[in-house]
């Protein structure tokens, strides 16, 4: 990570300029974010496939962490505003992991005969794998 | 109450009479801050579920719609915002080390980004008003037949719409802010206005970061 | 028994002629204006009560009609819109504002030894956005009304001719309103606590609320993003929840309901809160187990968010997700059964007086065991494929939500009557009342238990006649019911007017709330105590907190 301002977790309690307090940080943050954006802009037109979706997350992630952490000082924050911001995430985590492990584990259903429509996924518009066939 | 303000030759009013200082008001701002982008990233965070279960469902149909956006308009979109977020951060350094002029400068830099920003998406929608490349009933995009399309469209309006209206809303506080800059609010002693507008703007540009490789790079 | 001769308090009776926040101020822009959190309590509880006699009067005229089984009294449209209506109101402007909205915010600074909540200005305007939701809410009431069910579920939400629009807006303002309500209390709780306050002295009701603003923090955004995509469908076809364009209405259903189900713990995590305060009180007991109710309060926030899908069962969920929900699910019962077993253990060998408020707990233990086990029961999936959208299920969340809840803001409203308004009202009505709705509240539900386990649906306007039998016993407990909130509105309101000036500490209770005066002032302590022990000590003979003279 760029060469960030001392780490403190109590906000400083004069308000007085942080001591080892320079712009530099952010400039180092601002040429990081703008390599990993190259980054993920080349990898993104390599076409990795199943890849793909992971190494543009990972970037992404790596992108937004430097931005919580120097530019919005959660590295200078209390323990309850990381706290916060930690919770969210996992909440999101949470909402997402489970709607997409159910879209992914419902079981698929046979085609019925004489059905214009398969059951493979990306199937013709508006027919989706859990609907349910007339009997 | 009061007399610590006084102490500290700070305007009155900043030191509301239920803290017993400052430093504890500050905490109490940034944390409050906090909690409300927390509610932010949960708003985002229902269509980015949508965004994950239909990607699930239709890969195919999402690379070829996503293949057809203006990938150049949309990188240099991203670089637009990243760099108005550094803009934003300086001006919070320039503030905190009593150099409001610069700070104020900053933050002229951050909305002019911001206006660029929005410009571009314009010409983009643009585009796709011109090609037909809309959400649900509208979508009659000829280069991308595929089922599921109309749903990335959908999608994509929907996250680029909800962002929008952020930058937007970023504007409005962050030309409160240059006006409360100009009238010299903010120094060393006192930040916490700009700071607060500042976590707000990065905000915005930390949804940016991810729908950026969910919509373009596919 | 007058509660004036119930005196037992910590410090003399304040001398009458000091202004208390309700004499600081009488015009009405005083109140329109105020940054003062009793105020902004007691204009909320102002507004819920308005509210819940709305929901209540929708639910009554529900009942009538279930008198018969064919059409009678209106036809089912209106049927279904008041259904809707019922829903509406109750859960967005009753249930979830009530107990935060009015105690957490009258009570929460004073007993935290604070001047005011974090963010004043906010909390007011928190209370101003839930009139403004309300507003629209009803005016899209007035101007046809929806019909689809407080859950709003796609694609019919989106296909009616009814409404729904403005419901849909009126809702996500309330969830607006709702988020500053919870962000505020958090802040509060974290920056604002006096001297020698630390966590582990913080009295349970504040632990309850503080686990509530968690849940409305993290869960209220997902139902905004939720309302407004169903509207942005509704106005402009995107297609997100319609399966005709390749949507799917169960995610509709994932997102409805992972704000839905914890918002459950919206509404009965504050009210255990002030069982935990009015138990120990009125036990004349230190609360058994300090450290697991508190904690199970962040347990339950917590664990709560794990259990949505339970709502899902048959709608297509899959088996994974269904086992997954099933299993989470019962955990809830675990840290409410932690909570009701220390509950008992207060009682146990206290020296119990039997006024109003104990008597609403004692109904809200009896409905939290019976509705949380029917809750068990309802997780489990193959017994849900049965009770499913039956009078099973109306039966057990009702237990939950009036039994529980309503019960449990009943015993707040009693037992802090006399701190927020300084009166006493009069504690033999307030028994018969507690009786009659206790005993109108099993009259009108259980029947609906059983109805449900015979496999009657709900929101159905018409039923075969054999259940008409236990229809019409619903509806007679529904008619006591009705009667019992009638007789706490007459002598509340006679008590406000007439009511005799209570002591400063009418109950003798331990509480930190006690320690300002009742009615507060405005600025709520002339001295800010500093906090010497724990809430509710009864051990010792000293007051809970000391004024630091200096």
């Amino acid at each position: 990570m760029a060469e960030s301002a001392t780490p403190s977790s109590k906000p400083d309690a004069d308000h007085q300029p942080h001591p080892s307090h320079s712009a530099v940080p952010y400039l180092v943050v601002w040429l990081a974010l703008l390599g990993l954006t190259a980054l993920t802009y080349i990898t993104g037109s390599m076409h990795l496939g199943a890849w793909a979706l992971p190494v543009a997350l990972t970037i992404a992630t790596a992108k937004s962490a430097l931005v919580a952490v120097i530019f919005m000082h959660l590295n200078e924050s209390s323990g309850a505003t990381r706290l916060v911001f930690a919770t969210a995430l996992v909440f999101v985590a949470l909402l997402i992991f489970f709607t997409v492990a159910d879209v992914a584990t419902r079981f698929k259903l046979a085609t019925p005969a004489g059905a214009p429509f398969g059951t493979e996924r990306s199937q013709p518009e508006g027919l989706l794998e859990n609907q349910v066939p007339d009997e | 109450m009061s007399h610590e303000a006084d102490a500290l030759g700070l305007p009155r009013g900043i030191l509301a009479h239920h803290f017993s200082s400052l430093e504890r008001q500050n905490e109490a701002m940034r944390l409050g801050m906090w909690l409300f982008l927390a509610t932010e990233i949960l708003l985002f965070a229902g269509l980015f579920t949508g965004y994950a279960v239909y990607r699930f469902q239709f890969p195919l149909a999402f690379q070829e719609a996503s293949r057809h956006l203006n990938i150049t308009l949309g990188t240099l979109n991203t670089v637009v915002l990243i760099t108005s977020s550094f803009s934003v951060a300086l001006s919070i350094f320039y503030a905190r080390t009593d150099r409001p002029r610069a700070a104020a400068l900053c933050l002229v830099v951050t909305l002019l980004f911001a206006l660029a920003f929005l410009g571009v998406k314009a010409v983009e929608y643009a585009e796709h008003f011109h090609e037909h490349a809309l959400p649900g009933k509208y979508y009659a995009y000829e280069a991308v037949k595929v089922p599921g399309a109309a749903m990335f469209y959908t999608l994509y309006f929907l996250m680029t719409g909800l962002h929008g209206v952020h930058v937007v809303a970023g504007m409005s506080v962050l030309s409160w802010l240059l006006w409360r800059t100009l009238q010299g609010r903010y120094s060393s002693r006192y930040y916490t206005g700009l700071e607060m507008g500042g976590l707000y703007w990065h905000l915005v540009d930390l949804v940016w970061i991810f729908l950026y490789p969910l919509l373009y790079l596919i | 028994m007058r509660l004036s001769e119930t005196t037992d308090s910590l410090a003399g009776a304040p001398p009458l002629e000091t202004l208390n926040y309700l004499t600081d101020g009488t015009t009405v822009m005083s109140w329109v204006n105020t940054r003062d959190h009793k105020r902004v309590g007691v204009m909320f509880l102002a507004a819920v009560l308005v509210a819940f006699f709305l929901g209540g009067l929708f639910a009554l005229t529900l009942r009538m009609k279930l008198l018969q089984p064919g059409p009678f009294l209106m036809d089912a449209l209106s049927y279904n819109r008041l259904f809707t209506l019922h829903g509406v109101v109750m859960i967005f402007l009753f249930l979830i504002p009530a107990i935060p909205g009015a105690f957490g915010n009258f009570m929460v600074p004073l007993m935290i030894g604070a001047r005011d909540v974090a963010f004043p200005r906010l909390n007011l305007a928190s209370f101003y956005l839930y009139l403004l939701g309300a507003a629209i809410a009803i005016w899209g009431m007035v101007h046809g009304g929806a019909d689809t069910g407080w859950t709003f579920y796609t694609p019919y939400s989106s296909t009616t001719p009814t409404q729904v629009l403005p419901i849909l807006l009126g809702v996500f303002v309330l969830g607006f309103s709702s988020i500053l309500t919870g962000l505020n209390f958090i802040v509060t709780v974290h920056t604002l606590r006096a001297p020698g306050l630390n966590w582990m002295r913080m009295p349970l009701f504040v632990w309850g609320i503080y686990g509530t603003s968690i849940i409305q923090v993290l869960a209220t955004p997902v139902l905004g993003i939720t309302v407004l995509i169903v509207a942005v469908e509704r106005f402009a076809g995107f297609g997100m929840f319609d399966p005709a364009r390749g949507g799917d209405p169960v995610l509709y259903q994932h997102m409805f309901w992972f704000y839905s189900h914890p918002a459950v713990y919206i509404m009965v995590l504050p009210a255990m809160g002030v069982i935990s305060e009015t138990v120990c009180t009125f036990s004349r007991k230190n609360p058994f187990g300090y450290r697991a109710i508190a904690l199970s309060s962040l347990g339950i926030a917590f664990v709560g968010f794990f259990t949505w899908g339970h709502h899902l069962f048959v709608a297509g969920q899959s088996t994974f997700d269904a086992g997954a929900f099933g299993l989470l699910s019962m955990l809830v019962g675990i840290f409410t059964a932690i909570k009701v077993f220390n509950w008992v253990g207060t009682m146990y060998r206290g020296a119990i007086k039997f006024t109003t408020p104990f008597a609403y707990i004692c109904g809200f233990l009896y409905f939290i065991v019976f509705g949380g086990m029917t809750g068990i029961a309802l997780a489990t999936t193959s017994l849900d494929i049965h009770w499913h959208d039956t009078y099973f299920v109306v039966a057990h969340f009702h237990f939950i939500m009036v039994g529980a809840s309503v019960m449990a803001f009943l015993a707040a409203l009693h037992y802090w009557f006399p701190k927020m308004f300084g009166k006493t009202y009069s504690e033999g009505w307030g028994l018969v009342a507690a009786a009659l709705i206790i005993l109108g509240f099993n009259a009108t539900f259980v029947p609906q238990f059983l109805l449900g386990n015979y496999g009657m649906p709900r929101r159905y306007y018409q039923y075969p006649d054999h259940f008409q039998a236990l229809n019409v016993a619903s509806t007679a407990g529904s008619t006591l019911l009705g009667f019992g909130f009638l007789i706490i509105l007459i002598y509340l309101v006679i008590a406000l007017r007439w009511g005799a000036r209570c002591t400063q500490n009418p109950w003798g209770s331990k509480g930190f709330e006690w320690l300002s005066a009742s009615p507060p002032p405005t600025h709520n302590f002339d001295e800010i105590p500093t906090i010497t022990q724990m809430p509710h000590d009864y051990r010792t003979h000293e007051p809970p907190g000391v004024i630091r003279v200096s």
